[in-house]
């Protein structure tokens, strides 16, 4: 307790000089109201910016009469506006009573062509029995002009055709003033471009003075990208003041191939004891060239399927090229359906394998024999009507 | 053809074979059609195919959106205690064709009318082909008959329309059947040459049926069995074995019907012989096989049936020729 009553002796001290006296004949007996009042502010120096208001809290304590204490201002520069405040209305005078501190708001309000520098004036407080005076500091500086930046950690990533580009950057408002910042993307056709802040997806964002706030810029390309580079021009918009940086996305092409019939047809047709074409084409829908195709086929057991040519050794981008199966099924194969895995790798592509269903026909000749052996029969019965007929 | 050919080999033939035929066969089917036999044959078979296509239809009712060859199964899906149509085809065509011709001719002689036809400007070619085809006729009349009813049952009771395919396989069914009846009416006609007596024809003819149908499948087993002993060590000769028995069992021609019914009422059906584990490796199993490699796959079961129906003919033809016909 002894410590506490120290401190607000200390306090009393620093904030009012004035009334130190009144403050002393107190310790020891806390409990003694004070004689006459007090009046202070917790932060009597304060700094703004040029074109800024400025609120200071006053505080008014009176010990044990009850009073009305009256307020005005000393030394106020010239131009300068300042209101007492309480309530909600503007005052003059504030009636204080014991245990009961009163809370008054000073407003200083300094004109729009302020010169920066320090001003100091007094709040003057009558009480009934004594005064009081509140000296006050404001230091008012230069306002640094609005600005925005906007950097990005690593402005060119690398990735595959259907990547997702993810940049991160930082937007910082290097100004006096909280900006509410719009983001516009410039980005190449085909891709699509989302900011994301805390997860969510944004496009315009308050962002306080001096704060600065992460920022994802994410790329996402609708179809694969062809190989190359694709700038992002990321323009940020805050009021008069615009930041912007470029991102860059590096897209290294990838082959990809794929294996199918003419108009993606998967069944075909086989003769047994025939060698028969199959036409298949091989496509690369990638976006870069394949290099060195190799066909292979896993036949069932018996068959022979060549591929002419057995090696394709480039093959651009988009583009297709048509390759010659040709399939010789088993001797003993029966007539139906047989599944021939046809399988495709490129040297930087993984394996593409594509099922087709070949359907074995057995050859007519043994019809043909069959019709030949009932003509024969007919013949003869027709050689036998010829030799016995009678009457 | 035939007429130019026996124009320019046998001289002493005069006037075609075929001056006629048509009114033999006219003639005959009339009373075919009309034989109290018939009667009870077609309602045998008319009840038969009413069971069994109503049983099998009630099988096939919840399987109308899936399936594929619903009305070909209406012939081949049984429902217990009615087995399938087909079982009932099996036995019932050889009696509806040995019935049809058993006493063809020597029916003629029993009534004493062989000489009195054949006073008539007929030759006796004539006759017998114009009673052959009659009999084919009837039969084929007869089948034709419970096809379309068997098929408008099925329209009536799975309430889809068969599909082409589904037609194409079920007029090939009928072909065959066809072609199965008659062998045995060829047969039938040889015995009623070979026999005075119709019993003896009828039983004749009826103990070769119950002979191909009990016991040619012992028969064959037996014999390659004896034949071609197979070394349970050797799987090549286990392979010959059945591969022979195979061939002797398709001399019977009710092997040949069934193999080929098999195939052709059931399209996933690929192959009809022994098929090694190595012919399945890669097969896409239970696919159906176009109708023309089904065809191709029942040709030779159906070219033997036909050459069988001619040979038998010519046999019956020429022991008729050779036969005294006044009584």
């Amino acid at each position: 307790m002894k410590r506490s009553a120290a401190f607000v002796v200390i306090l009393v001290l620093s904030v009012s000089a004035f009334i130190a006296g009144p403050a002393l004949a107190d310790e020891g007996q806390q409990t003694t109201p004070l004689e006459g009042f007090i009046a202070f502010t917790p932060y009597p120096t304060q700094e703004i910016a040029t074109g800024e208001t400025v609120t200071f809290n006053l505080v008014l304590r009176t010990g044990a009469s009850p009073q009305v204490v009256k307020l005005n201002l000393n030394n106020l520069p010239d131009g300068w506006a300042a209101t007492f405040k309480g309530g909600g209305h503007i005052i003059e005078s504030a009636y204080v009573e014991p245990e009961n501190d009163t809370k008054i708001d000073l407003k200083v309000d300094p004109p729009a062509d302020v010169a920066p520098g320090t001003y100091d004036f007094t709040v003057m407080a009558h009480g009934e029995t004594d005064s009081t005076t509140i000296p006050i500091e404001l230091i008012v500086k230069d306002k640094l002009p609005p600005s925005l930046k906007l950097d990005a950690d690593l402005p060119v990533l690398k990735g595959a055709p259907d990547t997702t580009f993810r940049y991160n950057t930082t937007l910082k408002n290097e100004g006096d003033e909280d900006l509410v910042v719009n983001l516009v993307a410039d980005a190449p056709a085909g891709t699509q471009v989302a900011f994301k802040s805390g997860g969510q997806d944004v496009t315009s964002l308050p962002v306080a003075a001096n704060e600065s706030k992460k920022i994802s810029v994410e790329m996402t390309p609708y179809t694969d990208l062809q190989a190359g580079d694709y700038q992002i021009n990321v323009l940020a918009q805050g009021g008069d003041v615009e930041a912007d940086t470029t991102l860059t996305a590096e897209v290294a092409g990838q082959s990809q191939i794929s294996v199918a019939g003419p108009d993606g047809r998967l069944s075909e047709q086989a003769y047994v004891g025939k060698t028969n074409p199959v036409a298949i084409v091989i496509q690369n829908t990638g976006t870069a060239p394949a290099h060195n195709i190799q066909l292979t086929a896993s036949p069932p057991a018996g068959w022979k399927v060549d591929f002419e040519p057995k090696q394709i050794p480039e093959l651009a981008a988009g583009k297709q090229m048509e390759v010659t199966a040709n399939v010789h099924p088993a001797d003993q194969a029966i007539a139906g359906d047989y599944v021939v895995t046809v399988k495709a790798q490129a040297d930087e592509a993984a394996q593409k394998s594509t099922e087709f269903r070949i359907t074995v026909l057995t050859s007519t000749m043994w019809g043909i024999v069959g019709v030949g052996l009932i003509a024969v029969a007919v013949v003869v019965v027709g050689l036998a009507v010829a030799r016995f007929g009678r009457r | 053809m035939l007429s130019q050919l026996s124009s320019r080999t046998h001289v002493v033939r005069e006037g075609s074979p075929w001056t006629g035929v048509w009114a033999v066969v006219g003639k005959e089917m009339a009373d075919l059609l009309t034989s109290t036999r018939m009667l009870i044959l077609e309602l045998l078979i008319l009840l038969t195919a009413f069971g069994t296509v109503y049983a099998a239809a009630q099988n096939l009712r919840d399987q109308t959106g899936e399936a594929r060859f619903l009305f070909l199964k209406l012939f081949t899906t049984g429902q217990d205690p009615v087995p399938a149509f087909v079982s009932f085809l099996g036995f019932l065509v050889p009696l509806l064709a040995i019935a049809l011709a058993f006493d063809s001719i020597n029916g003629e002689f029993s009534q004493r009318t062989m000489s009195r036809v054949l006073a008539q400007p007929i030759y006796r070619d004539a006759l017998l082909l114009g009673k052959f085809l009659a009999g084919l006729f009837t039969l084929a009349l007869v089948l034709t008959t419970i096809w379309l009813l068997i098929m408008g049952l099925g329209i009536l009771s799975l309430g889809v329309p068969p599909t082409g395919e589904e037609v194409a396989r079920g007029l090939l069914f009928l072909l065959l059947t066809l072609c199965y009846g008659g062998v045995w009416l060829a047969l039938a006609m040889v015995f009623s040459i070979l026999f005075r007596q119709p019993a003896t024809a009828a039983l004749a003819s009826i103990a070769v049926w119950l002979f191909f149908m009990v016991f040619w499948g012992i028969t064959a087993q037996l014999l390659a069995q004896s034949l071609w002993p197979a070394q349970p060590s050797v799987p090549a000769t286990i392979l010959v074995q059945a591969n022979r028995e195979m061939v002797l069992n398709r001399l019977s021609p009710n092997t040949l019907y069934g193999e080929a019914m098999l195939a052709l009422l059931n399209p996933s059906v690929r192959s009809l012989g022994l098929v090694l584990p190595m012919q399945l490796q890669g097969a896409v199993l239970g696919a159906p096989l176009p109708l023309s490699q089904s065809v191709l796959l029942i040709w030779p079961h159906l070219t033997g049936l036909i050459a069988a129906i001619i040979l038998l003919f010519a046999v019956g033809y020429i022991l008729f020729q050779r036969q005294e016909v006044r009584a």
